[in-house]
């Protein structure tokens, strides 16, 4: 080529300093997501760590210059928390028993037999995933309260019992495992639904060639079958449930039954002398101990569960058992699930939101039903600056999420191969906060900021960073499993093009993950503005949110103001996920 | 224009370190069509792709236009945004979201006025025939459309390289034909250095300049369409393109420049064949000559040089030829005929090959 020699000179010089400029960005980004990451989810795990074996008798944790084994010693011997370690395997066990079989039993009329309106009930099983735990709770109390309780009430009525309590009490182990188990359907639901589908319906069909019936069937190869996928499942639930606060927190309160995660909470709240961090951190650390325990236990049975994988791309749908006579009840049991587990619930809130103080529903108390504790609701500026600050902090956690969630998949799945350590790195640390329960993430917090140059100790953003750091999990690994579809060639070919990586990532990936970003976007926001205990452990009068509000509101016999709260908390997580759906279902309209 | 130097790299496997290309070295000339062909995992998209930037190699060196973009001694790399070349993927890699003009009219970003690159983009697709599909989104297009919506995006920015990765494997046959007419016609018209993979012979015969074929991570050989074909120099060369007789045999004399002839006995009788360059002196040899070459004679040969006979075994009518087994002993040899002239199965029948259609290898 006929160049003057300056000009080729110019010409190097520019293509050096772009060529540096478009390979730092990357380097730099890569560098800077791997920092983020490793020091949100790790330093406060060491944190926790640091602060069980320190010495608490008259110092906080990381003023002590004592290490000791004691905080574990009292854990393990003290007659006060011996009973949570039972009092945790009971509630763990007796929430499953309730939750699992329902799950089972659901997924397996939807997926295999010919119940009427499939779709229908299939999308309203989902619809108790709008209702935030702590307000089944409330509303549960409601229901069943031993002395006031709807049901209680009725009860006594129809069966004439002369008591003025029971028959039914829902401050006990037996309440706390429905209401918990209740709760559990809706996921353990998708999750079983999911396996019944990835099976492959010729075994099945093999077995009836074998002239076996569908009872025979269903015990003798369908379970067996799904027997790896159905262990995974209750794993992972026992996960959920070992974490799960709100339940145990308010119904426990009443109760005096403690758990692992609320003895954790009044470990550190104590109505009567100083906060424990010592007894916390240690029970916080055996929680934990546990959680990885059986997330590494899942894994393993999931990855066996892959080599196993049964999804074949066949297009025919499975044999369905017809019903006969049962069909009616099938689906009736169905939406009796449904009928419990939230409209019985949301209407319970609706009535208590519209009446001046508790009472029965009746012509009496219907006439005094207002809408006077909605518009109060404005004039109260605690309630209006909570509000403020939980769709601030779902707004905040959820973007960031959203991009680290993006930029850490991008490395993850981009860079596998070349410099794989470090992808496989990024992979295992995003994914730990799903076995770090949000009680303990939030007491870590605590640990990691109360002294810690960075002032964020008693404001919303140390909220907002506990819940980064706890959602990272499940929405890298749902970023993770959409950039996977996105062909590599994509990117390649935008490049090929002279484009540099942050305008590839800004034309090319960031469209075609856009579906995947909303969802992970509108997830985070719906938990961010649910979650009780990552809140409840690091909020102060001036950063209360919805939930923090709705606890003290109960914990001070406001029950209509909760309820009025509550029901506010409802419709908007209901109108999040909705216009989600819309979205959705716009950007699948216009493509099509 | 493109000068491959002594590129090696190596993938991690399953089974320890995979080496992908070892030692590769070739030139490319100015407008020329250059074909890298061979079998799949035998390196050539690697190669393609440490072109593009794409992959870095551990050794070696890559000039395009004289100027060095890859060399690993001094630690050159120049990522594949800043090569300008275009390349058309084997997925085509078409964006989703974007309308065809929007597809090709990305590699123009800041480059030119928007009235200029509206100009270009609709110049490159009246050239292709999508005038009328700019509109559309992609995953409105038939195969061939997105086929041309790639090679319009690979080329609207004039790159100095075109480099196309298996173009045509993902269209049906009689497509897959009339766009090899197409590429090559644009590749005429437009005169721009392209470097082309594919694992397809008849493709690479019929597109290339020259062809480079590839081989367990190394350049075997490179030449032009006949002379690959019709004089091939190495054993797998001859093999991987077209059907091929191999005959075992023994070397009783003959030159030892490479195409001296040369005269061998094999079962077959003895033959005169052309010595290729691989063949080492003392080695046990192999015959090497294709079916269409194969000259059907009377029922009997008779005796001389290059003529052998056996008994028909099977014809197996193709439609535009046939082919046939014959059984000489042990050896079945593959002849090729006009289908109006097959001898019936059983027959003996004998048949010449012409000394300059057999080549001697190394057994």
């Amino acid at each position: 080529m006929s160049a003057t020699p300056t000009i080729l000179a110019n010409n190097v010089q520019i293509r050096r300093w772009s060529l540096a400029r478009s390979f730092s960005i990357r380097a730099l980004t890569l560098g800077l997501t791997i920092a983020v990451v490793s020091y949100i989810v790790l330093v406060p795990l060491f944190m926790l760590l640091y602060a069980s074996v320190k010495s608490t008798d008259d110092k906080l944790p990381f003023e002590s210059t004592v290490t000791t084994l004691a905080n574990y010693a009292a854990v393990f011997t003290s007659p006060s928390t011996l009973p949570i370690f039972l009092n945790t395997l009971l509630f763990t066990a007796g929430s499953l028993a309730v939750g699992l079989p329902l799950a089972i039993l659901i997924a397996w009329l939807l997926e295999r037999t010919a119940i009427p309106a499939r779709r229908w009930i299939a999308t309203l099983i989902l619809v108790p995933m709008t209702i935030p735990s702590l307000l089944s709770a409330i509303a549960w109390i409601q229901l069943l309260d031993p002395r006031i309780g709807l049901i209680n009430v009725a009860l006594r009525g129809l069966f004439s019992i002369d008591a003025d309590a029971g028959p039914l009490d829902i401050y006990s182990l037996y309440g706390m495992c429905f209401v918990q188990g209740l709760r559990l359907v809706p996921s353990a639901y998708l999750m079983i639904a999911a396996s019944f589908r990835a099976m492959d319906p010729s075994l099945e069909e093999q077995s009836a060639m074998a002239g076996r019936n569908i009872a025979q069937t269903t015990l003798r190869v369908t379970l067996p079958i799904m027997r790896p996928a159905l262990l995974a499942a209750l794993i992972y639930f026992i996960i959920v449930v070992i974490e799960s606060f709100d339940i145990p927190g308010l119904l426990g309160f009443t109760a005096r039954i403690r758990v692992l995660s609320t003895a954790i909470y009044w470990a550190t709240h104590s109505e009567v002398g100083l906060p424990d961090y010592g007894l916390a951190s240690a029970l916080g650390t055996i929680i934990l101990a546990a959680a990885l325990l059986l997330m590494w236990l899942y894994q393993r049975l999931t990855a066996h569960q892959e080599r196993f994988a049964t999804i074949t791309g066949k297009g025919y749908r499975p044999r369905q058992v017809r019903l006969g006579a049962w069909t009616a009840p099938a689906a009736l049991f169905c939406l009796l699930y449904v009928l419990i587990a939230v409209l019985l619930p949301f209407l319970m809130l609706l009535w208590t939101s519209v009446q001046p103080f508790y009472a029965p529903p009746s012509a009496e108390s219907l006439a005094r039903a207002s809408f006077e504790g909605y518009t109060n609701v404005w004039r109260d500026g605690s309630i209006v600056r909570a509000l403020w600050n939980t769709t601030l902090l779902a707004l905040v956690t959820s973007a960031a999420t959203m991009v680290l969630a993006v930029l850490v998949s991008w490395f993850v799945v981009r860079r596998r191969g070349q410099g794989s350590g470090l992808a496989h790195y990024l992979a295992t640390v995003s994914f730990l906060p799903q076995c770090v329960p949000s009680i303990v993430i939030g007491l870590a917090l605590i640990f990691v900021y109360v002294r810690f140059p960075i002032p964020i100790y008693g404001t919303l953003w140390i909220i907002a960073l506990a819940m980064t750091t706890r959602y990272l999990a499940y929405s890298s690994r749902a970023t993770t499993a959409a950039l996977m579809q996105v062909h590599g060639e994509l990117e390649e070919a935008s490049q090929m093009s002279g484009a540099p990586w942050t305008r590839t990532l800004r034309r090319i990936t960031m469209p075609l993950l856009a579906p995947a970003m909303i969802n992970v976007f509108l997830w985070v926001a719906v938990h961010a503005m649910q979650e009780l205990s990552m809140a409840l452990m690091l909020y102060n009068p001036d950063t209360a949110v919805v939930s923090t509000m709705i606890w003290s509101m109960w914990q001070n016999g406001k029950t209509a103001d909760a309820a009025v709260l509550g029901v506010i908390l409802i419709l908007l997580s209901a109108l999040l996920l909705l216009g989600g759906q819309a979205v959705s279902y716009l950007r699948r309209g216009s493509e099509a | 224009m493109i000068s491959i130097r002594a590129l090696e790299k190596s993938f991690a496997g399953a089974r320890g370190e995979v080496r992908a290309l070892r030692g590769v070295s070739f030139e490319v000339g100015k407008g020329e069509l250059f074909t890298l062909l061979g079998p799949s995992g035998c390196g050539k998209t690697t190669t393609l792709r440490c072109i593009a930037g794409l992959e870095q190699p551990w050794a070696g060196e890559i000039l395009i236009n004289e100027r060095a973009v890859f060399n690993a001694a001094d630690g050159t790399f120049v990522p594949p945004e800043r090569r300008r070349i275009g390349m058309v993927f084997q997925s085509y890699a078409i964006w989703p979201h974007m309308t065809v003009a929007e597809n090709v009219q990305y590699p123009l970003a800041g480059e030119a006025s928007r009235k200029e690159r509206s100009i270009k983009v609709d110049e490159i697709l009246q050239r292709l025939g999508l005038g009328e599909l700019a509109d559309r989104l992609a995953p409105n297009l038939s195969g061939g459309q997105q086929q041309r919506v790639a090679l319009a995006r690979a080329l609207v920015a004039k790159p100095q390289v075109l480099l196309l990765d298996e173009p045509l494997s993902n269209l049906d046959a009689k497509l897959r034909e009339q766009m090899r007419f197409e590429l090559k016609a644009l590749h005429e018209s437009l005169d721009i250095t392209t470097v082309y993979v594919t694992h397809d012979q008849e493709e690479a015969l019929a597109l290339s300049d020259r062809i480079g074929l590839m081989h367990e991570g190394a350049l075997l050989e490179v030449g032009t369409p006949a002379d690959l074909y019709l004089r091939p120099a190495h054993r797998i060369t001859a093999d991987f393109l077209g059907t091929s007789n191999f005959v075992r045999a023994r070397v009783e004399n003959g030159g030892n420049q490479p195409w001296d002839e040369m005269v061998l006995a094999s079962p077959l009788g003895r033959f005169v064949a052309l010595r290729s360059s691989e063949w080492q002196p003392g080695a046990e040899a192999e015959l090497f000559f294709r079916p269409e070459n194969v000259e059907l004679l009377g029922e009997s040969a008779g005796d001389g040089l290059n003529r052998s006979s056996g008994i028909v075994e099977r014809a197996i009518f193709l439609g535009n030829s046939s082919d046939l087994v014959i059984r000489c002993g042990d050896i079945a040899v593959r002849a090729r005929t006009h289908p109006g002239r097959v001898p019936a199965v059983g027959r003996r029948i004998g048949f010449s090959v012409a000394a300059a259609s057999c080549i001697v290898f190394p057994a």
